[in-house]
Parts: structure tokens; sequence; C-alpha cells
């Protein structure tokens, strides 16, 4: 007997069910307010700026469902940081192909002296080329991450172009340490050097000497060296440290913190690239005689003259002739 | 030249040094994303929860009677004699 009455119960039940929904479901169009908050998303995410959820695992940062400030985020580097960079690095060599076309090369008006006078000596070459070579390879593997996918996909098809990522990402984390480590040094080997001063102001209503022939008069670095050196150790510093979170996401970071450290590194890195497009131009095709500064350590007295007059008078005072070399070719024929 | 030459022997050295320093530290992603906080527990059941009540008494299955394949198809409710009120409960 309990058997039937439970069947009963049950099939009625059924019916019971199916009535009520269909009466409900009936309702439904004119019970929803179309114009309720709940309806508008942007209103919804609005209320706590995000929304988040409880989970049971330790990893806090997946209980959040959505995160409004993350299509932001998307935005700046799909689209903002193309921009930024296009802008900046085919700025910069649009700026320096035109200058170099209606300026020319630098030359050393005096003429070559024969005499060469040490500029930077073996330690010093040293940190700059471990430097400069780490930031060629970091600048090409980092501007693969914004602009490959543009322009070097179509080129090299999924599968290569899927290889060379792959290599040039494990390369830019590696590399990241002894580029540290030669900003490190930049930093501590030449900051007496590269103090501002009065005699930078005067450099800079000169125009540096660029324009012209004029040649103001400079220490071991002028303004336009000491603007490339603080944009190296604070620059350099920046990417290192955004780099860094990065590279051990969430230590320390929240997902606002590694945002933001995706944003600096991705804005400062595009424009110490541009800059450094700027040091490489003047110190090779740009000025003559410069890069023998730092490709075998001397300079040509007359260039010393022209370009660092006040350092050369100090360099005098302090080694004198011994400081000097005369090259071969230079030598009078007896 | 031989500025440059060492400087590129460092930049080997250094960034061998950064391999091993980031192989000890960092986890692939399969680890660093996972927990084993996270595992099923089979003998996990909704009973408790839903029916408070009866919680000391738990889903232990071997005090419910096993339900016949017909008994599953023609939906029968019933609950034969003795048996705990835990082992009609929906999961």
């Amino acid at each position: 007997m309990a058997m039937i009455w439970a069947r009963i119960r049950f099939f009625v039940s059924v019916i019971v069910f199916f009535v009520f929904a269909t009466a409900v479901a009936a309702q439904q169009p004119s019970s929803v307010d179309p114009n309720s908050d709940a309806v508008h998303e942007q209103q919804l995410l609005q209320q706590l700026n995000r929304i988040q959820g409880l989970g049971t695992i330790p990893d806090v940062k997946s209980y959040v469902i959505e995160q409004p400030m993350g299509r932001q985020w998307r935005e700046f580097h799909e689209v903002w940081l193309h921009w930024i960079g296009a802008i900046a690095v085919l700025g910069m060599l649009a700026v320096l192909i035109i200058f170099f076309f209606t300026r020319g090369m630098v030359r050393i008006e005096s003429g070559r002296s024969g005499i060469n006078i040490v500029r930077f000596n073996a330690f010093e070459r040293f940190v700059h080329w471990m430097t400069a070579t780490c930031f060629i390879i970091l600048a090409l593997s980092g501007l693969n991450i914004t602009f490959g996918k543009e322009i070097l996909l179509p080129i090299l098809g999924p599968s290569a172009f899927s290889s060379w990522s792959l290599a040039a990402k494990y390369a830019h984390n590696f590399i990241s340490f002894p580029f540290t480590l030669g900003v490190i040094l930049i930093f501590l080997m030449w900051i007496a050097g590269n103090i501002p001063n009065r005699v930078d102001i005067e450099w800079f209503k000169r125009g540096g000497g660029i324009f012209g022939h004029d040649h103001p008069p400079a220490y071991r670095f002028n303004a336009g060296q000491k603007a490339i050196y603080w944009i190296v150790v604070i620059g350099g510093t920046a990417v290192a440290v955004s780099g860094y979170l990065l590279m051990f996401p969430f230590y320390g970071t929240t997902i606002a913190g590694m945002q933001l450290a995706q944003i600096v590194h991705g804005v400062v890195a595009v424009l110490f690239v541009a800059a450094m497009l700027g040091h490489i131009y003047i110190g090779t095709i740009g000025m003559e005689g410069a890069f023998e500064a730092m490709g075998e350590g001397t300079v040509d007295l007359n260039w010393a003259k022209e370009h660092h007059s006040l350092w050369l008078e100090e360099e005098k005072a302090r080694g004198g002739p011994t400081q000097l070399q005369r090259q071969p070719w230079a030598t009078p024929a007896e | 030249m031989r500025a440059f030459l060492l400087a590129c022997l460092a930049i080997v050295v250094v960034g061998a040094g950064g391999y091993f320093f980031l192989g000890a530290l960092q986890e692939p992603t399969g680890v660093a994303y996972t927990t084993d906080g996270a595992r099923i527990n089979v003998d996990w059941a909704w009973r408790p929860v839903l029916n408070p009540r009866n919680a000391n008494e738990s889903a232990v299955s071997e005090l419910c009677d096993k339900r016949k394949t017909w008994q599953w198809i023609f939906v029968d409710l019933g609950r034969p004699d003795g048996e705990s009120t835990v082992c009609s409960d929906s999961q």
C-alpha cells in the first residue's frame, strides 16, 4: 500500500511541477526589469570594481572571476604599446636619417693630429660592451614580444616563429642577469663624472655643437652623454626591476601589480631602445673619431680638444705626455 | 676587440649562471599553478550537508540497501523497513 501511495505522490508531483514550470516560463518576459542595475554589466562591475568568488584551493587570486582592469591592460599591450613603440623607435630612426642627410657626420674640424689619448680603460670598455651586447639581444627579443606577431609571423610562418620566439624568450630571461650587472657597474664606474654641473647648462644652450661649427667645452662627459648615462641607469633599473617581477609572477605582487609591472617594462623598454638608437648613431656614423673611444680606448688629441676640452686639460695636468701615444702612421718620415 | 670578446665571454658565463639560478627557483607552470589541496574525495557525499540532522549517520553506503536496477528505472521511492532516512535523500 505504501508503495502505491509513493508512486501516486510522485506522479502528482511531476504533473504539478510541469504546470508551475509552464506558468512561470510564460511570465518570464514581463517579470524581468530591463532597466534593473543587475542587467547592466558595466554597473555591475563597478559595484566593487571586480567580482570575486569563493574557493577552496590556496591560490586566492584564482577566486577573482572578473577583473575589469584587465580589459584596460589588454587595450594597453595590444594597442597603445604598439603605437608608443612604433612612434618612439621609427620616429627616432626618421629623425636620425634626416639629421644624417642634412648635417652629415660631425668631423674633426682641425683634422687628426696623429696623437691619441686614452679615453676609456680596458675595464670600462669591457663593462660597456657587456651591457651594450646584452641590450641589443634584450631589445630584439623584447621587441619580438610586442611586434613579432605582426611583423615576423607572416614572414616566418607559425612553426619557425614559434621556435624563434621560444629561444628569444629564454635568451631574454638569461641575458637579463649580465645586463643588470652591467647597469650596476656603469652606475658605480661613471657616477663621479656624470653629476650635472653649470658647464652642462652652457653645453645645452649652445646645442652641444651639433649644429654649425661650435665646440662648447665639456669635462669627461658632456651633457648629452650624461643624459644617456642617466637614461641607462634609471631606465635600466626600471626594466630590470619590472622584468624580475614579471619573471617571478605573484611573488609579492597582485594581479594589478603584475599588470603595472608589464606596463612599466613595456613603455620604458621601447623609450630605452629609441634613446639608444640615438646613442649608437652618434657613437658610430654620427661623429668622426667617437667609436674609437670604445673600440680601442683612445681618441685623437684634436677630437678631445674639440669635444672635451676641459677633460683634456685635466688629463694633461694629471698625466702629461705619458698619457699620449703617437700613431705609427703619423710619425714623420726621416 | 679584446674587451668585446671578454664581454661576450662574461655574458655567456653570467647568462649560464642565470640559467641555473632560474632553474633552481622557478617551477613549471603545471606545478606552480596547481595545488594538491584540491583532490576529489570519493567518500564525500551531499547527504550530511543537505541533511545535518543525520550527519552523524554519514553516508556509509553499507548501511543502505542496494537498490535493484528495476527500482532505479521505475523510480521506486519506497524505503525498506529499518533503513535510515539518509539513504533516501537525493544526491
